[in-house]
Formats: C-alpha cells, sequence, structure tokens
C-alpha cells in the first residue's frame, strides 16, 4: 500500500525524469522558439518540484520569473535576432 | 560542419563519464543520508526562534521562518544581494543612456479594444495579488521578492497590449519610476540604520544594531511587534514593501528599455568602433 | 517498504539533476548562437537552485506530515513549538535561493541587453561568425 509520503517522492522522481528531455531538446533544437518553448516546460517541472519539496516562497517567485519573463525577453530577443541557429 | 560533430562526440563522451564519476559516490553514500533524516542544528535554531514569544530577545515576532532570515537574521546578507540587484539593472540601463526618456519613433496602435479592456480589468487583478502577496509577506509565504516579481508582470501586459505609447502617455515615465526605485533603496537604508540614530547623535548608553529588529538583551528598541492580533514582523513588514517597490520599478525599467524600437535602439551605437 | 521508495526517487532526482546540469554546461560550451548559451545558463541556475533546495529537504517518518516553515498558529504554546520543529522544512536555502532567483534574473536582463549590443555591432550573434568576422579584419589590418 503506497502512502501519502511514497505518492509525493514518485511524483517527485517523476517530475525531474521528464525535466531531462526538455532539456536535452531545449540545448539541441535549431529553432530558437522551440527551444524556448521546451525550456519553460522544463520549469514548468522544476515548479512542481518545488511546490513537492515545501518550498512555496520558491514557487512564488519563480513561477512569474522563470517562465513569464524570461520567456517574454527572450522570446523579444529572438524576433530582433532571427530565428534559427546556422547549424 | 566536420568541426561541429567531432566536437558534439567529445562533448557526449565527456559528459557520460563526469555523470558517472558523479553518480557512484552519490550512489554509495557520499553525501551522508539522503534525503537527510534530522534537521541540521542551524535550522532547528532558525524555526525555534524565529516565532517563540517565550524568548523575545532573539524573536522576529514573524511566523514566516524565510522572510524572517531574508530579512532579520541575514538581513546584510540580502541588502548586498540588493545592491548586486541594483547594479545589474543599472548596468543594463548604462547601455541604453543616449536615448533614456526619449519618446519612440514607432507609433503601434496596441491590440482590440475588447483585449485593452479586459486587460486592464485583469491588470488590476495582477496588481492586488502581487501587492497582496507584499504586505503580508510575514505571515503567509510571500515578500517582497515574490510580489514584486508578480506585480512586474502587470508593466509587461501594459506593454504587449497596449503598445508602447502607453509609457510615453502615461505618467509613469522612465524618470518617475526610477525615482520610485532610488526613493524604496533609500527607504530600506533608513530602515536599517534608525535603530542606530540615538547612538550617531552621541547617546553613547544606548547600544543597538543595523538592522536591529526587536528587543535585543542590551537595548530596548523594537519596531512594532503586534497590532491587535496580528503579527507584524516589526521591520520585517517595511523592507518588504520597500523590496517589493524596488523590484516592480527595476523590472518595469528593463522592459521599458529593452522593448525599444530597433531604428532608435540604434543611436546607442553610434559613433562606436563598428566590429570592434 | 515505504522509505526504500523514497530513497530511490530522491536518487532519482539528483541524478536528473546531474544529467541536467551536464548537458546545460554542453549547451553553454559547445552551441555558438549566444541566445542558445543564454537559455541553456538559466537552466542551469535553476538547475542548480533546486539541488540547493532538495538538500534542506528531509525524510517522511510514520506518523509525521510536512509542512513549509511557516508557523500557522498566532499565539503558540511550547507544544506547538515543539511540534513545528517536528514537521518544517530547512528554511535557509529557500532564504538564500530567494534572492538568488530574483539576482540571477536581474543578470540575465544585463546580459540580454549586452547580446542586443553584440547583435547591433555585429549584424549576427553566432560565435564563430563574429570570430571570423574579427580575424578578417585584424588581417586586414596586419597586412
Amino acid at each position: 500500500m503506497l502512502e501519502l509520503a511514497d505518492l509525493i517522492f514518485i511524483m517527485l522522481g517523476i517530475s525531474a525524469l521528464l525535466s531531462v528531455p526538455a532539456t536535452i531538446l531545449a540545448v539541441i533544437s535549431r529553432d530558437l522558439l522551440k527551444a524556448l518553448i521546451f525550456s519553460a516546460l522544463q520549469s514548468t517541472m522544476y515548479t512542481l518540484m518545488f511546490f513537492l519539496l515545501m518550498a512555496p516562497d520558491i514557487v512564488l517567485v519563480y513561477i512569474a520569473v522563470s517562465i513569464g519573463f524570461m520567456s517574454l525577453l527572450i522570446i523579444l530577443i529572438i524576433k530582433k535576432v532571427g530565428r534559427y541557429e546556422r547549424y | 560542419m566536420k568541426g561541429t560533430r567531432a566536437r558534439d562526440i567529445i562533448f557526449i563522451t565527456l559528459i557520460i563519464f563526469a555523470i558517472t564519476i558523479l553518480a557512484i559516490p552519490t550512489l554509495l553514500g557520499a553525501l551522508s543520508s539522503i534525503p537527510p533524516i534530522d534537521l541540521r542544528t542551524i535550522a532547528i535554531n532558525y524555526l525555534n526562534n524565529t516565532y517563540n514569544p517565550f524568548n523575545q530577545t532573539l524573536w522576529t515576532s514573524s511566523p514566516e521562518a524565510v522572510a524572517a532570515i531574508v530579512w532579520d537574521y541575514r538581513g546584510l546578507d540580502t541588502l548586498f544581494e540588493t545592491v548586486v540587484f541594483y547594479s545589474a539593472i543599472v548596468a543594463a540601463l548604462a547601455l541604453y543612456r543616449e536615448i533614456l526618456g526619449e519618446k519612440d519613433i514607432l507609433k503601434g496602435k496596441g491590440l482590440s479594444v475588447i483585449v485593452q479592456r479586459a486587460t486592464a480589468v485583469s491588470m488590476v487583478g495582477i496588481l492586488v495579488v502581487g501587492f497582496a502577496t507584499i504586505l503580508h509577506g510575514q505571515l503567509t509565504p510571500g515578500g517582497g521578492f515574490q510580489g514584486g516579481a508578480i506585480a512586474a508582470v502587470t508593466s509587461v501586459i501594459a506593454i504587449v497590449v497596449f503598445s508602447r505609447l502607453i509609457i510615453d502617455k502615461s505618467r509613469l515615465s522612465y524618470k518617475r519610476l526610477l525615482l520610485i526605485r532610488n526613493a524604496a533603496l533609500v527607504g530600506i537604508a533608513l530602515i536599517a540604520i534608525i535603530p542606530i540614530i540615538p547612538f550617531m547623535f552621541g547617546d553613547h548608553t544606548f547600544l543597538s544594531f543595523i538592522f536591529q529588529n526587536q528587543v535585543k538583551a542590551v537595548n530596548s528598541f523594537s519596531y512594532p511587534q503586534i497590532i491587535v492580533d496580528v503579527p507584524m514582523g516589526g521591520s520585517i513588514w517595511f523592507y518588504n514593501l520597500f523590496e517589493g517597490l524596488a523590484v516592480i520599478t527595476a523590472f518595469s525599467l528593463a522592459i521599458i528599455v529593452v522593448f525599444y524600437s530597433e531604428e532608435l535602439s540604434r543611436k546607442t551605437i553610434e559613433g562606436g568602433e563598428i566590429g570592434f | 517498504m515505504g522509505s526504500e521508495i523514497q530513497i530511490a526517487m530522491y536518487m532519482t532526482v539528483i541524478l536528473s539533476l546531474y544529467i541536467n546540469i551536464s548537458i546545460c554546461m554542453y549547451g553553454v560550451i559547445s552551441k555558438p548562437n549566444l541566445i542558445k548559451k543564454l537559455i541553456s545558463l538559466t537552466i542551469l541556475q535553476d538547475s542548480i537552485n533546486m539541488f540547493l533546495i532538495l538538500i534542506g529537504y528531509r525524510l517522511w517518518r510514520p506518523g509525521i506530515v510536512l509542512q513549509p516553515p511557516v508557523l500557522l498558529d498566532w499565539s503558540p504554546t511550547s507544544e506547538v513549538l515543539k511540534q513545528f520543529l517536528e514537521r518544517a522544512v530547512d528554511p535557509l536555502p529557500q532564504a538564500l535561493v530567494l534572492t538568488a532567483i530574483v539576482i540571477g534574473l536581474a543578470v540575465n536582463i544585463f546580459l540580454i541587453t549586452v547580446i542586443l549590443h553584440t547583435y547591433r555591432h555585429f549584424g549576427t550573434v553566432d560565435m564563430d561568425e563574429i570570430g571570423r568576422l574579427k580575424r578578417v579584419v585584424i588581417v586586414e589590418e596586419t597586412a
């Protein structure tokens, strides 16, 4: 029988495992906009982990900063400097 | 490219090697017992003293341990981190010093009227949530950094939805934002040095500390502890308020600067040696 | 069986963070595009912060439900305080990471403005290309 604590740890492990492919895709994809979207996905997984690790302060600041602010600013400079990597 | 492929293969080998090197000791227990079974002594001290009415010489009168550590026990750390924060934003602004405060050439109209009205309503909501997070920082998870980051989202949405013209039309121009920001930082400094003002003006029997919050063994100076029955956290409430204002204005300034149109921004590099 | 699952999952988290950190280092060092470097750098910062939070966590014991380090009772007795000590997680790493995230954002904003200036100077954000342009100019000047 699984307890509450086991479920929380399993969710923690699953969100950590899901953040790995998001990071890999963010680093290797040539399309910078896609890379940014994968990076936001990884940030979402990290937010879930912060929440499960009992850090509500970090969740509040991390959602606004990493998913909202950085994504917007990087979309802005991608619009200015061009969307695709050369190779 | 040929060179790139060789570089990638070398790097992937190195990554696998490094992960193995790190993972084996971790699995064998090099980081002691993980997850930790007991709290560290320092954490026990902080948690025990944060809101402990029986030992009022060490308490902060803030039930939230994180805010208490950020602004009371480790207040000087946070002060210097605020200085780093200030310098980073000032450095970003300094790169645009030629065009700061100018009207943009671009004439945008923004999105449609429906979107603008809906955004105006939701912006009020976001601001309320942000300020509630700032002002309840000593009771619930939240505080200056968190609430500031939430409330700064309004300026981003405003610029995207109403176009850049809103900066020129509204009263929150670049200079006023900078003024609010500097006033907030002066506020932080004032709250920090208010406890030592009697000592500075010659009363050498009044021994107190910079960043003092509640009563200590050597003196009786104290910021408000409890109003009616709500813990106020003493100076933590003021620090949260000022830090929240500083964070909101800093991010708004950064957004305003980065959102300048490309034609105007080219002015910032005029006269420079292109290519070097 | 409970605690074996917990320890195995905790190990999984640590190993995934190792993988994330090494991949991001690969991205920062090897990718020539400055924006890709910036994206990798932000993920790297987040992973390091996650490590700091992770060491503040503690094992669940039977009969104890963990809680964030926030005291909910505003007129506590010493019993309440003792229970709080048994249930709360470590607040110190959270306090350090909190400021680190905001300052990281400020430094990232500075990096973004620097990247924009680089683009305006050279017309590209590709480090290899910028290096080639500079080499051409230097060779022309010395020849």
